[in-house]
């Protein structure tokens, strides 16, 4: 039974023989734990994020994916009560503690959401470009250009050309997902996060992002939060393993290439879960 | 269940499982007891058919009370001035030009103060103290009409004679703008606007902090992504986000603005001269009506009532506005 599981799984691990080595490092994680009102969420996380890679953080419910994945920007600086400890480094450079204002950092550390989440307000244009805008760039040029890049980055430009006017809200949850990755992409960024950026969409829609994730490792780090095994075990090259412990705090269970983690894990607990046993 | 079968045409009922079936069972058994008509139930009709009967006939007495004036006078109603008792004429001008400018006057002084105050509320102002704030504003709407009329009467007409009249004369321009009646009048429009703004902050605030507080988190997590500040998130995001609301919430104190008729009485002056001197005394629709009635003549009372029905009108369309505003808030959230 296992062995058939295991031959399944193994299948869908995508060859990443074409990502780069783990050579550079775009984020460095260590011992970072995060808590809300001296209650700690998610601990004991230590691993490298590796330049032009895609990383998957998987684990069931409640084992802190998607709050690490807060922490990447600083997004827990919102919460009242929340805290984080520990160190994460972006291109060796402490984020908290750090010389780095924390909307350069977020500037440098872009973020796609769950749900679809284009400004209401704003048409297509001016989603894609906001970022630009909230920090300062007024050049129409420059304006137009990078919309235009940003849109033809994300795969978006060849539908909403000739309806670069129109309120985001008119295209579709799975465009929308892709002008919120445009409008993160128009900033420029290292690294971009995605918590379960597929898990409102579509298979259609989920496929072309999970195109444009493996398209878009030439340019940017990314990190992903997901729940779908098959979505980590295709997209990612690395992948970081969490589960709730005893006192409901997530933990670290194991850090390694996404094929070691599907195929060959060291902890049996990561193996239980990969072949789908609970969770 | 027989009932609802033949209401359908068809019971597919037999079609089902087993336990379905006793699930549909319990399902029409639920119906047929809610929708059997029980004397209650002619009772909730009968409440029902009376609130409407109440509703027409009311505005049908109005009109009707009001009619003589309309048929006659209409023009001078709307745009005459002066107001000759017992007999008339009665021009409306006067009125109509001062509830408008106490009303305008003072909604852009409670959106102003209100936005920065639905803002401090929802985003500035830490946990703890949120609910004290929320409540002190709320507050102000529980004081009733009465007392802010002898407030502004007691205290603030005094403190504009002595103060702000001196201090507004002091601006060049001032004068053309507000007029400066010297040591004659604490009453005036101004003062009427102020109170007003006031008496409807809390309406403007309730509003407009709800419509602030449901822009969901996920956009200001979206916008500070980007690099935005906080103030940015504010204003290119949240803001935008809540006009059509913040829209409603503005017709909606509006319309409360207008209609506010005690307090106004007491503060404004009860001058019927159209004055856009804002110092000079004045008076509004309301004010006026409830000043006037008291020793009116009935060719009075008809053109009094006239004014209760352009009144009416004002008030009735801008409720319709703000509604529609608020539900096409609710609309553009929904979808986002």
């Amino acid at each position: 039974m296992d062995q058939e599981f295991m031959a399944k799984v193994k299948m869908e691990v995508v060859d990443k023989s074409t990502a780069p080595a783990r050579s550079v490092i775009a984020m460095q994680l260590k011992d970072v734990a995060v808590s809300f009102h001296g209650r700690t969420a998610v601990r004991d996380c230590t691993f490298d994020i590796a330049k032009n890679r895609v990383t998957s953080l998987i684990g069931p419910s409640g084992s802190g994916k998607t709050t690490l994945l807060r922490a990447l920007n600083r997004l827990h600086d919102l919460t009242p009560g929340a805290k984080v400890a520990g160190q994460i480094l972006l291109d060796g450079v402490d984020i908290y503690r750090g010389d780095l204002t924390v909307t350069e950092l977020r500037t440098r550390v872009g973020m796609v959401f769950q749900r679809p989440n284009p400004f209401p307000t704003m048409s297509i244009y001016d989603n894609a470009i906001s970022g630009l805008r909230f920090n300062g760039v007024k050049k129409k040029s420059i304006l137009d250009e990078a919309a235009e890049s940003s849109l033809r980055s994300a795969a978006l430009w060849d539908s909403v050309e000739s309806r670069l006017k129109v309120a985001a809200s008119n295209l579709s949850g799975g465009e929308q997902q892709r002008l919120c990755i445009a409008r993160a992409l128009a900033m420029d960024p290292e690294v971009i996060l995605m918590d379960e950026p597929t898990s409102a969409l579509d298979p259609i829609a989920t496929l072309r992002i999970e195109e444009l994730m493996t398209s878009l490792k030439q340019r940017v780090t990314v990190v992903i939060v997901t729940h779908n095994m098959q979505q980590a075990a295709r997209i990612s090259d690395d992948c970081a393993f969490l589960l709730m412990g005893e006192d409901r705090a997530g933990e670290l269970i194991e850090f390694d290439t996404t094929e070691k983690i599907f195929n060959n894990p060291i902890d049996p607990r990561t193996l239980d879960y990969t072949l789908g046993r609970f969770g | 269940m027989a009932d609802r079968g033949a209401d359908d045409g068809v019971d597919f009922t037999d079609l089902l499982p087993p336990d379905l079936q006793r699930q549909a069972e319990v399902v029409a058994e639920f119906n047929s007891v809610t929708t059997s008509r029980t004397w209650y139930h002619y009772l909730l009709i009968v409440a029902s058919l009376v609130f409407a009967a109440v509703s027409v006939g009311f505005v049908g007495t109005i009109l009707w009370n009001s009619l003589p004036e309309w048929a006659h006078h209409s023009r001078t109603l709307l745009g005459g001035r002066g107001w000759q008792a017992p007999i008339g004429p009665f021009g409306g001008l006067a009125m109509i030009v001062g509830t408008l400018e106490t009303s305008l006057i003072a909604l852009a002084l409670a959106v102003v103060i209100g936005i920065g105050t639905s803002i401090s509320i929802v985003f500035l102002i830490p946990r703890r103290f949120r609910n004290i704030v929320a409540t002190l504003v709320e507050l102000l709407a529980a004081v009733p009409s009465i007392v802010y009329g002898l407030w502004g009467f007691l205290v603030l007409a005094p403190w504009m004679l002595t103060t702000v009249n001196p201090w507004l004369n002091s601006w060049p321009f001032a004068k053309a703008i507000f007029g400066n009646p010297g040591q004659e009048f604490g009453t005036s429009l101004l003062l009427a606007s102020i109170v007003l703004a006031v008496m409807i902050l809390p309406t403007f605030v309730a509003i407009s902090r709800e419509v602030i507080a449901v822009v969901p988190q996920d956009l200001i997590e979206a916008s500070l992504s980007l690099g935005a500040t906080r103030w940015q998130v504010i204003r290119e995001v949240v803001l935008p986000t809540a006009r059509v609301g913040l829209f409603g919430a503005t017709f909606l104190a509006l319309a409360r603005a207008t209609g506010e008729t005690v307090a106004v009485a007491l503060v404004a002056g009860g001058v019927a001269n159209v004055q856009f001197h804002l110092l000079y005394p004045g008076t509004s629709i309301a004010a006026w009506i409830a000043t006037q009635f008291g020793e009116s003549s009935s060719t009075e009372i008809s053109a009094l009532m006239a004014l209760g029905v352009i009144l009416m009108i004002i008030n009735f369309g801008l409720s319709l506005i703000s509604r529609g505003l608020v539900n096409r808030q609710r609309k553009i959230l929904a979808v986002v």
